[in-house]
């Protein structure tokens, strides 16, 4: 069903003039072969790891990203952070230092990354029922171990699937997908390439059962004409990932099932 | 939803530093864009392989690079590019190749289409370890050949060429049905009979041999930097980009770099050009090139030359003082785009000094113009052509080698011949002018004896019928017969007045993308010579069913505004209608009906109304009366409010000014215009304005709209100079101050001052443009001369692709269904297609121009310089270091009048008035020059009258000129004296007459070009009709087409 084939030496033809290239061919295809609303193909594992309460490893196309998550717990550091109705949700992002073209020399804790742990803790407050632990704290830990475009989309996805595998209580799976609006048309889930052709794209992760968007993200100016067309892309590529999603889950929870069940 | 059928294959590859990985995914749904295909593959738009060959060509990169030319041959049809060889295209040929393979893959009348084999599960073969890219690319496009052949289950052979012969060893065999050749010899089997083919096809073998055995000896250029430094130096402002100008006068010396907009942002200081001096450091740029340079240190900056010079060689007047204020001065560093097209070329004379003994069967080529160096082909034709003009391509210019080198296309005829010397201008403008293609005339609808073209029933039902309701007319020239707008006015029932302009609906006929769409958008515009016009539309359309001619039904598009008591508008309604034209009237009769001439005279200039009998007659004329008496109050009302937003008064700048520049004016413009001129401009103004706005507001991105932009204050400053002279003052703040202090630079005893001014006012101007609204911030799509905050091109469609567009997004925006999806582009698209508008109508004007110059050269060429008509009266209006420029308003010619020969004998004015050439010097004065000499002192003051002689000055490869030599300093009595009675100069037809006259022979008699032919036969007639149709006749036409015209002579 899916070949994976490594070429190990694909000596790229003359890297700076890549510059030039077009995103969307005539024809209608992108540089990866994909058409203009094609998902990247998405490969996922639950319960990768026995020791955290909860880990999946998500593959969207070429960016991977691992998730684990620990808890709810009670408040180990900072007490002052106890909230007495409801769970605190703690995230960190991180990114492997091989997980770029050039070797990452801080992998956490710069800008970026605790914007994006602030933005995945704002998403997941949202969306796990915090209420029904009070006064504890569920962490999530998100590694990007290789990074071609969508790593936000790339976390979210798979801390849902850890969440879901920690058994923790979600009011609906969230799925995130990228859109972009490059040469007059939208493009779905945006690969790193297109990414940097600097045209403006959108981040969204939503709630695919009841459309309820937990967090928009838009990276530079887009007319807002074109906003419509782009997000409509994007509702549709969330909905598109949440199917996989909620494929990979069945799968794992029928084989934990059968597995148990033998035993 | 995820489509499993993808499979997906990592590519890693090291560049410089960087790992990169890309996926890649393989699909079974790759659509083979064939008309053969039994398969369920998705074929649609353009790009689809015919049915009706006998084969289907398949070319590898190599083939793809070298010999592209001879693919884009219409008669080799069914060419399938491999997304393969799109990419190397794209990565290695340059954008150049890769845009000119896009074109000809979008053309629909090629019939070539892309296979993506790269994303095909089956055809896709991915690179073994330690496989040349070559071998790795033709192999992919072998595999891509032989799955073709099998998807389209062996209906159709497949023919893959390639010259690499190992390949057609490895390949050749393995599959009946798929074939390896190379290009000489399926030319030869296939294309035995195309001869074209085979010309070119020799001429790029021998320019890829030069190319490939480059001697590697003494450079005589600097190699150019890699681009990846370029792009960083640019960003970090050490380079500047912009695109190279040569000086026409100095093309050895002189170019100039245009900054690019987007680049030196930060270099403040660099406001003006970058001057590049010499050959050697143009480094290989050839005019119009988009190039890199850098800045040479503040010491060896150079000013430009004030000199006036002519392009002989080895005339360098070094002497020459150079002019103290330098300017930034360069050299090229790397050629950012190369922007060759075909060029005109001749043999040089002395055929002694070409016979190069090194490499035979070399020749050098001059072009025709100027501004390009002399080209070296290989030809073997070189002695059948020596008299004729050729059409070269470039092909390469590598660091050794003096010239470029370039390839022979094909001969346009002997030089001096009239048809050859409009070829040549019509290529050195890359305007195409072939007749209409077959399929092109079968898609048209007939309007014969025998099949009448009647209208369909249900478009008539779908469309509004002012047959009967409305009284609508047109206002022409005299013998007009294409024509594209109509007015109506009447009063509604509540007491207010409905304004109707009624244009021809071109739209309905021309389908988008249909064969006649796509040629039209390829002319973009008719094109006007002297002698002749090549129609953007075929003349079934132009001249009879798209024309709103007299007493019959026609389609139309209508814009109807209703205005209440005050001339504001209440409502607006577009849409597609039925109309009748009423009357076809003549402005003159138009206006004798507003001058309220006589009753039965009235009649008489209106054909419609003499047979009927004298009551009808004289109801009807009533009716006439009171139309054009209430258009022209309501054009009025509109007018003065636009003046009083600061609209220039356009007639009076820009007709008399083109007085000055081309006398086909001089005919056309009448003595006193008539205000109903101005009420059929201003009517199409107000139409043009409303679409405007309606589609503007529908497509907020991708509406086609026309600019004005402002005019640049430096650009004034040789009209502020010059009006000083003369003790005027020019205020240039804004457009209306500029019109009403040209106004008052009236020279009592001088009319040509005025004329003068005006016309460097002109070249001060920016030109119009069209533009997509999405590409530009909304502040900028105002329109500077119109004074008018929205403006578009509507009401001509039958002349401009821009109004066929219009029109397109004005249905589009009032929903009529079947043109939503057709009709609008994309901003990107949109923004592209004005570009190439705009470049088609500089073309043509240039086109125009120089015909008229041909003409004007053609007239002197058999006179003799003794001749009476060769003397004529000159005004200087510009002053240089060695001479001044004159304008003879008798042939309206400029041209520069040497003071000081080559051999610094300077000119003198004897006291008996005789010219004489002695030693002597020159002083340059801010309003004079002097000369001093032996035998006395002149003074050439601006604006002064002097008698000069023209004469032509012959030239082989080049447009012959007009010299202008000095016989009196002093005015020429009989042309002052006409131009003060105002009677008519010479008129431009005659001169056309008679240089159509002595060359009608020859030109009937060679019969070489259809169109041509066609044009000489019935060439009396021609001259006749003569611009009747152009629709430079109406005034509105004029001030559109010199508006258009302010072009800055480079």
């Amino acid at each position: 069903m899916c070949h994976k084939i490594r070429h190990p030496r694909y000596w790229l033809i003359l890297p700076f003039k890549m510059a030039g290239l077009e995103i969307i061919s005539d024809q209608g295809y992108r540089i990866d072969g994909r058409r203009s609303s094609e998902l990247r193909k998405v490969c996922a594992r639950m319960g990768v790891f026995t020791q955290a309460d909860g880990s999946a490893y998500i593959e969207q196309g070429n960016t991977k990203a691992l998730a684990t998550v620990y808890g709810p717990h009670e408040v180990r550091k900072g007490r002052g952070k106890i909230q007495h109705d409801r769970a605190v949700v703690n995230c960190q992002f991180s990114m492997a230092t091989f997980s770029t073209g050039e070797r990452k020399s801080r992998p956490k804790g710069d800008r970026r990354s605790q914007e994006m742990s602030m933005h995945l803790r704002q998403t997941f407050e949202a969306v796990i029922v915090t209420e029904l632990f009070p006064r504890s704290q569920i962490d999530i830990y998100v590694q990007i171990l290789q990074a071609d475009g969508g790593n936000y989309c790339a976390c979210v996805n798979a801390a849902t699937l850890a969440v879901i595998d920690a058994g923790i209580p979600m009011k609906d799976y969230v799925c995130a997908c990228t859109a972009g609006f490059i040469q007059d048309s939208p493009l779905l889930d945006i690969s790193y390439v297109e990414e940097s052709a600097g045209a403006p794209f959108l981040t969204v992760a939503m709630m695919p059962k009841s459309e309820q968007i937990v967090l928009l993200e838009m990276n530079s100016r887009l007319h807002a004409d074109n906003m419509e067309k782009v997000l409509d892309l994007a509702t549709q590529g969330c909905k598109d990932v949440f199917a996989v999603l909620d494929r990979h889950v069945r799968d794992h929870v029928s084989e934990s099932h059968a597995l148990m069940t033998a035993s | 939803m995820i489509k499993t059928e993808k499979h997906l294959r990592l590519k890693t590859g090291t560049g410089r530093t960087v790992r990169v990985v890309r996926e890649h995914y393989l699909r079974d749904d790759v659509s083979c864009n064939s008309r053969l295909c039994m398969a369920e593959c998705r074929n649609e738009g353009p790009g689809l392989l015919p049915k009706d060959v006998t084969h289907y060509v398949v070319p590898d990169c190599q083939v793809t690079r070298d010999y592209l030319e001879i693919l884009e041959f219409p008669e080799i049809r069914g060419v399938l590019f491999t997304g393969t060889v799109v990419h190397s295209m794209q990565h290695q040929a340059g954008r150049r190749a890769h845009n000119r393979l896009r074109n000809l893959l979008r053309d629909p009348r090629q019939e070539c289409a892309v296979f993506a084999n790269e994303f095909q599960q089956y055809a896709y073969c991915p690179r073994e370890q330690g496989e040349t890219l070559e071998k790795w690319q033709s192999r992919s496009t072998y595999k891509a050949a032989e799955w073709y052949y099998n998807h389209l289950a062996g209906q159709i052979p497949v023919v893959v060429l390639s010259e690499d012969p190992q390949i057609q060893e490895e390949y050749g065999p393995m599959t009946p049905g798929v074939f390896v050749v190379n290009m000489g010899e399926y030319l030869n089997n296939f294309w035995p009979d195309l001869q074209a083919a085979h010309d070119i096809y020799e001429s790029l073998v021998a320019g890829l041999q030069e190319k490939g055995k480059s001697t590697g000896g003494s450079k005589e250029y600097i190699d150019y930097l890699p681009v990846e430094v370029v792009e960083a130096g640019i960003k970090s402002g050490r380079y500047l980009r912009g695109n190279l100008q040569v000086n026409k006068h100095r093309a050895q010396q002189e170019a100039f770099v245009r900054m690019s907009s987007s680049s030196g942002g930060k270099d403040v200081e660099l406001h003006t050009d970058v001057i590049v001096v010499g050959t050697a450091l143009r480094n290989r740029a050839v005019h119009g090139d988009t190039v890199a340079v850098e800045l040479l240190p503040r010491s060896e900056w150079k000013g430009r030359s004030t000199a006036i010079t002519d392009n002989t060689e080895g005339v360098s007047s070094e002497t020459e003082e150079e002019s103290k204020s330098v300017m930034p001065t360069g050299k090229v560093v790397a050629v950012m785009q190369r922007s060759w097209r075909d060029y005109v070329c001749s043999f040089a004379e002395d055929e002694e000094t070409q016979g190069q003994k090194k490499n035979p069967g070399k020749v050098l080529v001059i072009p025709y113009d100027y501004r390009i160096p002399k080209i070296r082909i290989s030809t073997r034709q070189a002695d059948q052509l020596k008299d004729h003009r050729i059409v070269v391509r470039i092909d390469s210019w590598e660091a050794d080698s003096q010239y470029p080198n370039g390839h022979f296309v094909r001969s346009l005829g002997p030089s001096g011949d009239l048809e050859t010397e409009t070829a040549a201008l019509l290529v050195e403008n890359s305007i195409s002018v072939a007749p209409f293609s077959e399929g092109q005339v079968k898609e048209l609808p007939t309007n014969t004896e025998e099949s009448p073209w009647v209208m369909q029933p249900e478009e008539v039902a779908r469309r509004r019928d002012l047959r009967h309701t409305h009284l609508i007319f047109s206002i022409d020239p005299v013998g007009c017969e294409d024509v594209d707008d109509t007015l109506s006015i009447r009063k509604l029932p509540n007491g207010h007045l409905e304004l109707g302009v009624h244009i021809a609906d071109v739209t309905y006929f021309v389908r988008p993308n249909s064969l006649t769409d796509l040629e039209a958008k390829a002319r973009a515009t008719t094109v006007y010579l002297a002698d002749r016009r090549y129609d953007m539309l075929p003349s079934i359309l132009s001249a009879d069913l798209c024309s709103l001619l007299g007493s019959v039904d026609r389609y139309a598009m209508s814009v109807l505004w209703e205005l209440d008591n005050k001339y504001e508008v209440l409502d607006v309604w577009y849409g597609r209608t039925i109309i009748r034209s009423a009357y076809k009237m003549f402005y003159e009769a138009a206006q004798a009906v507003h001058d309220r001439k006589p009753e039965e005279e009235l009649i008489q200039s209106i054909p419609e109304l003499q047979e009927l009998d004298t009551d009808t007659a004289r109801n009807r004329l009533e009716q006439i009366c009171w139309a054009v008496d209430s258009l022209m109050d309501i054009t009025d009302h509109l007018r003065a409010g636009r003046l009083r937003e600061g609209g220039l008064e356009l007639e009076g700048v820009e007709v008399q000014v083109q007085l000055g520049d081309s006398k086909e004016i001089e005919k056309l413009v009448p003595k006193q215009p008539l205000a109903v001129h101005e009420t059929v401009a201003e009517c199409m103004i107000f139409a043009n304005h409303w679409v405007a706005k309606r589609i503007a507001e529908t497509f907020p991105n991708n509406a086609l709209l026309r600019h004005h932009p402002l005019p640049r204050q430096e650009h004034f400053e040789s009209l502020v100079e010059c009006a000083k002279a003369q003790g005027f003052s020019i205020d240039t703040s804004s457009n209306k101050a500029l019109a009403e202090s040209l106004d008052k630079c009236v020279s009592k005893d001088d009319p040509v001052v005025n004329k003068l001014l005006r016309t460097l006012a002109t070249q001060a101007m920016s030109n119009a443009q069209y533009f997509s609204t999405g590409s530009l911030p909304r502040d900028q799509y105002f329109h500077y001369g119109l004074a008018l905050d929205q403006y578009t091109h509507f009401t001509s469609p039958i002349r401009r692709y821009a109004d066929v567009i219009v029109h397109r997004l004005l249905l589009a925006a009032i929903g009529v269904e079947d043109e939503r999806s057709a009709g609008v582009v994309k901003n990107q698209e949109l923004e592209e297609l004005s570009q190439h508008i705009n470049n088609r109508n500089r073309a043509a004007q240039h086109a125009q121009r120089s015909s008229t110059e041909l003409f004007q050269a053609l007239y002197f060429k058999d006179k003799d310089p003794e001749d009476e008509c060769c003397t004529a009266d000159a005004v200087i209006f510009s002053l240089r270091a060695n001479g001044v420029l004159v304008f003879v308003p008798k042939y309206g010619v400029k041209g520069p009048l040497y003071l000081k020969d080559r051999d610094g004998l300077v000119v003198c004015v004897e006291k008996d008035g005789t010219v004489s050439n002695t030693s002597g010097t020159l002083i340059r004065k801010q309003f004079e020059v002097v000369v001093q000499s032996t035998k006395g002192s002149t003074t050439f003051r601006l604006f002064q009258h002097l008698t000069v002689r023209l004469s032509l000055q012959r030239s082989r490869a080049h447009p012959q000129t007009l010299t202008v030599t000095l016989v009196a300093a002093k005015p020429y009595k009989p042309d002052l004296e006409r131009v003060k009675g105002e009677s008519s100069a010479p008129a431009r037809t005659d001169v056309v007459k008679e240089v159509k006259g002595s060359s009608a022979e020859s030109s009937t008699s060679q019969g070489s070009h259809d169109t041509t032919a066609a044009m000489g036969s019935e060439f009396p007639e021609l001259l006749c009709e003569y611009g009747q149709s152009r629709s430079c006749d109406t005034l509105y036409g004029l001030m559109e087409v010199f508006r258009e015209m302010s072009l800055a002579e480079a």
